[in-house]
């Protein structure tokens, strides 16, 4: 097992690199010097411009800028914000770096339950009007842009029936609408694999077997039907989790909260490239986890396919 | 490990932690702060690297000058109680208030000054934009260079007495918005203080600053002043315009910088009507046009078409929401030196036509094509500009985005043949639009219009120091521009803000928010 792991970390190491070249030259190739954005006004001033260059590294040849971003990404340290003067990025960063992990998760718990229940009660009671309605809940969940739902929601809780905070971060009930946004979609999803999953194993013959030694329905379910769909939805879990992380862009922004997707977001306006270039290979690395995280998990739970990787 | 809490208490451990975080925010509830918002986190909070607006924002509660503008655009002493000339006119004596101490409560002296300005200019210390204050200062030059330690155009005569010397006349130097800071700050708590004190004598002193989530400021009990009405400041970090506006909504925000793509909202709804705050800003702005890149514009007549062209009253209906004022010069009110009595700019289409076919372009038959501008913000207003041009004139003006710090760069070179550009103003003197907008030497004069007769009252203004006599002088050299139709001034902006009917005191101003050392919430 150990060895597998190892060779998918290091199968994954390609990616890491990549994704480090092509941040580094795109933000080397964007308009815009960023020098002369912090300079601004006073972009005739050469001495100015000169010294920044130096205090930023930014006059050394692109292969040196590289090769000592590499070296320091590797130990962590990517370098000084464009935009927070004498503050290291690294220090931009560590207050938000597990807030959107935090959220991710929170959503998950909350999706992850709730979306079982609704397709589990889906596909048992299908072709009645509660699966219909379900359904509907469904589509809905589904393709309402969160934003649109977030909107609402404030309106509702925060501005008519002053139940929760419209924004900001630091206490609990400020967590709550956020969560619940980033959760919706991921429920919906959740339920309509749960619901085909379900009707599948409904069709089974242990199913049949069971029922007909008399068993009560809700024992069916409950014990033989339910066990069985979660091997798929706990695997489907890692990638639903990497589209909640890619989420918290969006909710943290409307929700002012200073997480990473919103740090990325702020850095991008305000032309903080190393900031910028941090994130992206985090927000890389927190992905590369979460498909070992699932490679394993997918190990674990089949024999079969560990014997498979095993081999190959 | 011993000091490990055994399991069974672990419990115990978490609900005295969430009483106790329950506390602090029904604590927070209780106390009168005055919450506002910011669009982002200030980049700096030291009045040494100090160079952008929402630190600006932040910081005047926290640091003070020699004098401070009112919100009606008066001067009033503050750390100076007076000051007057030296006799050669090229420096000035300053009287320093007594019994003010700093955050910390260290006495405040002529040294600090003193300290403030060599730390400016000190190189690595990255001294922002009040170091550009201090250039004609006698020194500067040698410690911007390394050369010297000591600033030598700065006397320290006693505990408050301070003498500055220029190498040329600088009689704008005591309104420059400086910040002093407590000389004794870095000794007491290393080189990285900011990020644990302020060193300031204002009527609020720094308390903590969460990124991404607000800047604190408690109270200064001991301000000179007198200690404000309230327990403190909290400067809410808000990016998004409409997060702020629903905050605001639901009581989160007891008072509101409202952002430009919320003005129409917050203009047409009744419910606002009574907290609303609509001031003009102190930003000059205007279309250049560059005569040595596009040979039409050499013709004064061209240059009064495209200004008569301008239908002035339909952009601030609609390029600005609404919020906006007409402005007749160069010159905002609330800036010393404005002239109210300057003709209004007319909208006048036949006219206009008429002076471009006496300009031999008649239907703008014969002029060559041309760009108009700008970085991509700007993007509708460059198509107003290229539409109402051709549809008035018949000139055929292309619009072109150009990346905003590249723009910046080209404008600066006096690259850019025809913009729209605003310039804000740093202290309430229209020296400061006279002098860098269209003085022949300045490197902001984008747009290279020349006058020599400009230039010698912009002199003469600059050596000037009774006020009445220097306004004089303004007007004068306003008049010259606008004679010449050197440029097409382009309307005001308004910044617009809204304050919770409970909170008194707390005002939007062109300059931005006057401190809130007199705000009182109820």
């Amino acid at each position: 097992m150990l060895r597998f792991i190892l060779r998918r970390i290091l199968a994954m190491l390609p990616v890491l690199a990549i994704v480090l070249v092509v941040t580094f030259l795109a933000t080397r190739a964007l308009p815009g010097d960023p020098v002369l954005v912090m300079l601004s006004d006073h972009s005739s001033d050469a001495a100015l411009a000169a010294r920044l260059r130096a205090d930023y590294g930014l006059d050394q040849p692109l292969w040196r800028q590289f090769l000592t971003y590499v070296l320091g990404a590797l130990q962590g340290n990517f370098g000084l914000s464009f935009k927070y003067v004498r503050v290291p990025v690294v220090d931009v960063l560590k207050d938000g770096l597990a807030i959107s992990p935090l959220l991710a998760t929170a959503a998950l718990a909350l999706a992850l339950p709730l979306g079982t229940l609704a397709g589990v009660i889906a596909a048992v009671k299908r072709n009645t009007s509660a699966d219909t309605a379900i359904i509907l809940v469904l589509v809905a969940g589904l393709s309402i842009p969160n934003f649109a739902i977030a909107t609402f929601l404030v309106y509702l809780f925060s501005i008519k029936l002053a139940l929760l905070p419209v924004a900001g971060w630091g206490r609990l009930d400020q967590a709550v609408l956020p969560i619940i946004i980033l959760a919706i979609p991921s429920a919906a999803y959740i339920a309509r694999l749960a619901r085909t999953f379900m009707l599948e194993v409904l069709q089974q013959d242990y199913i049949r077997t069971a029922r007909a030694k008399g068993l009560k329905d809700t024992l069916v379910i409950g014990r033989h039907a339910l066990r069985n769909i979660m091997i798929p939805l706990l695997t489907s879990a890692g990638i639903i989790f990497g589209g909640l992380l890619s989420n918290t862009f969006v909710i943290e922004t409307i929700f002012n909260i200073p997480g990473l997707g919103r740090i990325a977001i702020d850095s991008i306006f305000a032309r903080d490239y190393p900031v910028a270039m941090a994130i992206v290979v985090l927000f890389t690395l927190f992905f590369i986890i979460i498909n070992l995280a699932v490679d394993v998990a997918y190990a674990l739970i089949d024999p079969r396919l560990r014997a498979r990787m095993l081999a190959a | 490990m011993s000091n490990r809490i055994p399991g069974c208490y672990r419990p115990l451990g978490l609900a005295f932690f969430v009483v106790s975080a329950l506390a602090l925010g029904s604590g927070s509830l209780l106390a009168k702060s005055l919450r506002l918002n910011i669009t982002a986190d200030p980049a700096m909070i030291d009045p040494i690297t100090y160079s952008e607006i929402v630190a600006g924002r932040v910081m005047r509660n926290i640091y003070e000058g020699f004098t401070e503008e009112t919100p009606d655009g008066k001067i009033i002493p503050m750390l100076a109680t007076s000051w007057e000339i030296l006799p050669d006119g090229k420096g000035f004596r300053f009287n320093l208030r007594k019994g003010v101490t700093f955050h910390s409560g260290r006495p405040f002296t002529a040294r600090d000054i003193k300290y403030t300005f060599e730390t400016l200019l000190t190189p690595g210390m990255k001294g922002g934009l009040s170091a550009s204050y201090l250039t004609t200062v006698i020194g500067a030059a040698e410690m911007k260079s390394g050369a010297a330690k000591d600033l030598e155009g700065v006397k320290v005569v006693d505990d408050h007495t301070l003498e500055v010397r220029f190498t040329k006349a600088d009689v704008l130097f005591p309104i420059y918005p400086f910040q002093f800071m407590d000389s004794g700050i870095v000794t007491e708590l290393g080189p990285d203080w900011m990020q644990k004190a302020s060193a300031g004598t204002g009527p609020f002193k720094f308390k903590q600053w969460k990124r991404g989530v607000e800047v604190e400021l408690d109270a200064n009990n001991a301000y000179w002043g007198g200690a404000p009405k309230i327990d403190g400041l909290r400067f809410l970090v808000v990016p998004n315009a409409d997060t702020a506006l629903s905050q605001y909504d639901a009581g989160e925000l007891d008072f509101l910088d409202v952002h430009e793509s919320t003005f129409r909202r917050v203009l047409r709804d009744e419910r606002y009507k009574d907290q609303l705050q609509k001031v003009g800003r102190a930003q000059s702005r205007y279309l250049g046009m560059n005569q040595n890149l596009y040979a039409p514009f050499k013709d004064k007549r061209v240059r009064e078409a495209i200004s008569l062209s301008l239908n002035r009253d339909a952009m601030i209906r609609g390029l600005y929401d609404g919020a906006g004022f007409p402005l007749n010069g160069v010159i905002t009110p609330g800036v010393a030196g404005y002239n109210p009595d300057l003709p209004a700019l007319k909208f006048d289409p036949e006219r206009a036509k008429k002076l471009l076919t006496e300009a031999g372009f008649p239907e703008g038959k014969g002029m060559p094509p041309v760009d108009i501008s700008g970085p991509a913000v700007s993007k509708d207003e460059l198509t107003y500009y290229a539409n109402q041009l051709n549809r008035v004139l018949g000139m055929q003006v292309n619009v072109t985005v150009i990346e905003r710090a590249t723009f910046i760069r080209s404008m600066n070179a006096g690259e850019v043949a025809f913009f729209p550009w605003a310039w804000t103003s740093g202290y309430p003197d229209a020296l400061y639009y006279l002098a860098q907008m269209w003085y022949g030497p300045s490197p902001f004069n984008r747009p290279r219009w020349k006058n020599s007769d400009y230039d010698k009252v912009i002199e003469e203004a600059q050596g000037t120091f009774d006020d009445k006599a220097r306004f004089a002088l303004y007007h004068k050299a306003e008049k010259i521009l606008m004679d010449d139709w050197g440029t097409a001034p382009l309307p005001m902006a308004a910044s617009i803000a809204l304050s919770k009917p409970n909170v008194t005191g707390a005002s939007v101003t062109p300059f931005g928010f006057a401190p809130f050392k007199n705000v009182t919430i109820k």
